[in-house]
């Protein structure tokens, strides 16, 4: 991920590509390497990382907007799962067939997807004048109230939602080829069989680090420097001519379609569309995953989303190997706990000993390095500044 | 940038030359010396089987007390010399009552393992039943709502809550003496559970020509007198429970503070022998029955003593509850299913569910209401209840009154 | 017309105390500018010493060591934590809060275990009636209680050095400070005066007709936000009144379910939210809140 636009480079001089890459950053090596091992998941993962990772993406997806929207832009949102679900809840009934009394419009899941991005947005967009009036808390519990409302309604709208039990998920497809077990029902890379997980791995990679490149591009952009303006102080914002109502929509419809698609993304990775996907907790989690990741950060919200949403199951899975940890319902410190402990103790700790979160941590590390090494070569500039496009 | 075009279409020219849509093994499993087909979780020396729980969650408790005595169980058929000459070994894992987590550790279970005794807690199961299906997977032990019937993988623990609650009324009407144009209430939660539960008092209370009063509450609604006063105000000759002991203990309580003296008949969940050390012990005395398919703890048939027995060998201080028989006759049912499946040769993941749809006819020695019969997809493998009260003086709490299987839980159609 | 009576009285009990809830959200809000999400924990620690304590100490021994406790707890986390946070923004703080709701609520779930704790309170399950309305003693004395505690902060606030210290603090903290006022101070008080009163709701939530002290308790102060919301944010009087209006309108929309089956069931358990985002709509600032004066 360059920040330099691609018609800058010339593929005049091999010498130059090489040094396009910038392999020589310690952080775009690791990005590369980290973009390989992601290509080549499928062919060494076992089903279980690749369900993990799966849910990982998605949270990824749906944390880049949160970021945008509260790190960026300031808005504090607590409704974030209820994006999600009307994401989710929008693909899975234009996907779905008719059947078993549920409502269904047996859309191509192309277009479904894209509804559901699109539905989100609007969601977000009708929220914004409630949002445009109301500031830091006042509007994280206006959003609060979407969360519980947004429940009730897919508890009780069986015949769309399936209620409290909530429905399958029809799987995703493009014109001769399904992510799913079916259709090929047999496909293969380098001997190992590529199954709905394995394929469900490249869409759901590709949908991510384009999430993360608009992302980024959003946030660097005027957009994203107005929603800075925004956040550091909406009267100055204002006075320089900032049309302060008019971001808050923008960032909040921003953020619901990076919402709606992260809970698309959720639904077809899980297979199922329930209202306990989407309740309070789900929001919460997404604030700890930008917090963690630092907030405003597009990689580090990336980072919060892997940490969150694998790290539980891993303390799960290798429970048997810690011996630190007890059996559950022994009463000792089990997986499920120590998990909300690491939480809970990396919430308070980032906040408190570790400003602008592992992103910043990591920058602040780096700047060391690269001065240590290459004096002449500028720092980037800290997240909380607002954020300036690279020159061309 | 421009490195990376190059680069993706390298590999997706790599990718597409190592592509392949014929499957190679498609034929069938392996075999081994005794000519005795295998799959997924069982070798030459052993069985491995999932469990699939929630153990840090809502239902830690009851899961617990559920473990333990599987544990037990297997741990004492292996030394018995195990089933197919293999002994048995148990995979638990926790999702905590998260059904995203339940999916993940699905799929890490899945491969390992022969049969899932057990996946506890319904939104955990509506997520892994699909998958199972696909799979061939057995699953067990998933609760009684009917929703599991539409699954050729999962073998029920006795009749559903629709069953359950079906003979509720009809117990109502026969046995207590409700006359008919009564209006009962069916507090429920929402969910399949619930939900269940309500469909089988509708349909129960149509054919007995009573009224349904439904009040749905959610499993954090602890206080139920805003639902006492209006199940007062609808002068409810009988209350329906599909709920937990949090909110049977608050009603139970309440209706008896406010005079109500109404028979209460909860479903299986909604029963917990230490209610009985709470303020509702009166009320639940004087008014509390069950309608369950499992033997409660104090049940009389003769497995329930021996699982009573081995509980309390292995857990001296555990919750004696309905769970302790549930355990045992689960175990048993698997069992059944394992031992069929290694006469018929093929101990595979199908093999073992194949096995399990021959189960007809199967006397649990009282773990379970009447004989069992899975052969009939779609159908209950009973519809008979026990029922039962709270008894302070029986071990968990509950006595055995009646074994019974009402005519509109005879004539209750599944769809 | 008793059914409405008896259902009325259930709701103004509940209401009275989620009213001591909310409260302790405005005494939050005004002395240090938080929306504190850990209040619910808090509440939950106050009731499990009770009954954790009860056996030997007593009941009252029990509800001053529980009431203390929860006191403590909040202020440490003001001092401690709070403060120490260099980015005063009310995000941040917030999800600050969140963190030590989580560690807190993972504690006490593990040290409650697989019980449901009994609060030992000597009313028992006792009812009193009049008028052929009956209600739980725990709910009158809850009520009584409330009122005390609302009108002897009243006179706190208004009498004493520390309510017009904290007010001087909700106005302007940085005039305050220069104005001698010792902001520490406030906020500990404050976070500790909403401990204690979280603690003596979290006993009357546990007690009968509820089963006891079980985790899921602490859920039931976020129902007490939208009661501050409506009450404005920072007026004391304001959560008393939000709490009242929520705790009538979800007994009602329960006691009268089988009416509003159109709005869907189980709509006593958001009618609070949506009464709340309704509010916010048509009076961003609550019903009894002020207005914040921006100009450009």
């Amino acid at each position: 991920m360059s920040d330099r636009p691609a018609a800058s480079l010339r593929l005049d001089s091999p010498l130059r590509l090489i040094s396009s890459l910038r392999l020589d950053s310690p952080a775009r090596a690791a990005g590369a390497v980290l973009l390989l091992a992601a290509v080549a998941g499928p062919l060494w993962l076992t089903d279980f990382w690749l369900q993990a990772g799966l849910f990982a993406m998605a949270a990824a997806v749906g944390a880049i907007g949160l970021t945008l929207l509260v790190g960026v832009a300031g808005q504090l949102s607590l409704g974030h799962a209820f994006f999600l679900g009307v994401g989710a809840y929008t693909y899975t009934l234009l996907a779905g067939e008719r059947e078993d009394g549920m409502s269904g419009f047996g859309l191509p899941p192309v277009a479904a997807l894209l509804a559901a991005a699109a539905v989100a947005g609007a969601a977000g967009a009708a929220f914004s004048p409630i949002a445009g009036r109301l500031r830091g808390i006042y509007l994280g519990l206006a959003s609060l109230g979407l969360v519980f409302l947004g429940r009730h309604v897919w508890l009780n709208a069986e015949d769309v939602t399936g209620g409290y039990n909530g429905r399958t998920v029809e799987a995703f497809a493009v014109p001769g080829f399904s992510f799913s077990d079916e259709d090929p029902d047999y496909l293969a890379v380098l001997g190992t069989p590529f199954g709905e997980l394995h394929r469900l791995w490249y869409l759901f990679l590709a949908v991510a680090l384009l999430a993360a490149y608009c992302g980024r591009g959003i946030k660097a952009g005027r957009a994203g420097r107005a929603m800075a303006g925004v956040r550091d102080g909406e009267t100055a914002a204002a006075s320089v001519g900032i049309r302060v109502a008019r971001v808050k929509a923008t960032a909040f419809t921003v953020s619901s379609v990076y919402a709606g698609v992260a809970g698309a993304l959720t639904a077809l990775a899980f297979g199922r569309v329930a209202p306990d996907s989407f309740a309070l907790t789900v929001s919460i989690d997404y604030l700890v995953m930008i917090v963690l990741g630092g907030a405003g950060s597009i990689a580090g919200a990336s980072a919060g989303a892997v940490f969150v949403s694998v790290l539980p199951l891993m303390l799960v899975q290798y429970s048997a190997h810690l011996p630190f940890l007890s059996a559950p319902g022994s009463g000792g410190v089990d997986a499920a706990t120590l998990s909300r402990f690491v939480y809970g103790v990396a919430i308070v700790a980032v906040l408190i000993f570790l400003r602008g979160g592992l992103a910043g941590a990591l920058r602040h590390l780096g700047i060391r390095t690269a001065r240590a090494g290459r004096p002449s070569r500028p720092a980037r500039p800290a997240e909380r500044s607002t954020p300036k496009e690279s020159a061309p | 940038m421009t490195i990376r075009p190059l680069a993706a279409a390298a590999l997706c020219l790599a990718a597409l030359t190592a592509c392949s849509t014929t499957d190679p093994d498609a034929g069938p499993g392996d075999g081994d010396g005794s000519g005795i087909r295998t799959g997924n979780g069982v070798t030459d020396s052993e069985i491995r089987i999932g469990v699939l729980t929630d153990l840090s969650g809502p239902f830690k408790a009851g899961a617990a007390v559920q473990v333990q005595e599987k544990k037990a169980y297997w741990a004492a058929r292996s030394a018995q010399g195990g089933i197919c000459d293999r002994k048995i070994t148990m995979d638990v894992r926790d999702h905590g009552y998260n059904p995203q987590r339940a999916v993940s550790l699905y799929r890490s279970m899945a491969p390992d393992v022969v049969a899932l005794q057990q996946v506890l807690g319904s939104p955990a199961v509506a997520a892994v039943l699909p998958l199972a299906e696909k799979d061939d997977l057995y699953v067990g032990g998933m609760g009684w709502a009917s929703v599991a019937l539409e699954y050729q993988v999962a073998q029920i623990p006795g009749t559903t809550y629709s069953i359950e609650s079906a003979n509720a009324v009809d117990y109502l009407v026969d046995t207590l003496k409700v006359p008919a144009g009564s209006t009962i209430g069916h507090v429920y939660f929402e969910g399949d559970f619930g939900g269940d539960s309500l469909a089988g008092a509708e349909h129960a209370a149509a054919a007995r020509g009573l009224k349904i009063h439904p009040i749905k509450i959610t499993p954090q609604d602890s206080d139920m007198s805003a639902q006492a006063a209006a199940l007062e105000r609808a002068g409810v000759k009988g209350v329906i429970l599909g709920a937990s002991p949090s909110q049977l203990s608050s009603l139970a309580s309440v209706l008896a503070s406010n005079g109500v003296d109404v028979p209460l008949i909860g479903n299986t969940p909604t029963f917990s022998p230490a209610l009985l050390n709470t303020p509702a012990r009166e009320g639940l005395l004087k008014n509390f029955y069950t309608v369950t398919s499992v033997a409660p703890y104090n049940g009389e048939g003769a497995a329930v003593k021996t699982a009573a027995e081995m509980f309390e060998k292995n857990a001296p201080d555990g919750t004696k509850g309905w769970e302790v028989p549930l355990a045992y006759g689960q175990s048993e049912l698997l069992a059944e299913a394992l031992e069929k499946a290694c006469e018929n040769g093929d101990l595979t993941p199908k093999g073992v569910v194949a096995a399990m749809h021959e189960t007809s006819g199967l006397d649990t020695q009282g773990l379970f209401s009447g004989t069992l019969d899975y052969t009939k997809p779609g159908e209950p493998p009973t519809r008979k209840v026990f029922v039962s009260r709270a008894d302070p003086e029986a071990p968990g709490g509950l006595k055995v009154l009646d074994t019974i299987e009402g005519p509109s839980a005879l004539s209750y159609k599944f769809e | 017309m008793s059914y409405l009576l008896t259902q009325l009285v259930n709701g103004v009990s509940l209401g009275l105390v989620l009213g001591l809830i909310a409260v302790g959200f405005v005494v939050v809000f005004k002395s240090t500018g938080v929306l504190n999400f850990a209040h619910g924990s808090v509440l939950l620690l106050g009731a499990y010493l009770v009954a954790r304590l009860h056996p030997e100490l007593g009941f009252w021994g029990a509800l001053a060591a529980g009431v203390a406790g929860a006191a403590l707890v909040a202020a440490l986390i003001n001092t401690l934590l709070v403060r120490r946070v260099a980015e005063h923004d009310p995000g941040v703080l917030a999800i600050l809060t969140i963190g030590v709701d989580i560690l807190l609520l993972t504690e006490l779930t593990r040290q409650i275990g697989n019980d449901v704790l009994d609060i030992g309170a000597p009313w028992g399950a006792s009812v009193v009636g009049a008028a052929g309305v009956s209600l739980p003693a725990s709910r009158a004395i809850a009520a009584g209680t409330a009122v005390v505690l609302f009108a002897a902060l009243g006179a706190l606030a208004a009498r004493t050095d520390w309510g017009l210290a904290m007010r001087a603090a909700a106005a302007d903290p940085d005039t305050a400070s220069l104005m001698g006022i010792r902001l520490s101070r406030t906020s500990a008080v404050g976070w500790g005066l909403a401990g204690a009163l979280a603690a003596v709701a979290g006993v009357f939530l546990t007690s009968y007709p509820t089963p006891g002290v079980e985790p899921g308790v602490s859920v039931v102060a976020f129902a007490a936000i939208p009661a501050w919301v409506l009450g404005g944010f920072d007026s004391v009087p304001g959560a008393v009144a939000g709490g009242l209006v929520i705790g009538v309108a979800q007994a009602l929309a329960i006691g009268y379910e089988s009416e509003l089956h159109f709005l869907g069931g189980g709509f006593g358990e958001v009618v609070p939210y949506a009464v709340m985002v309704l509010v916010l709509l048509l009076r961003p600032h609550g019903l009894f809140g002020q207005k914040e004066a921006i100009r450009v």
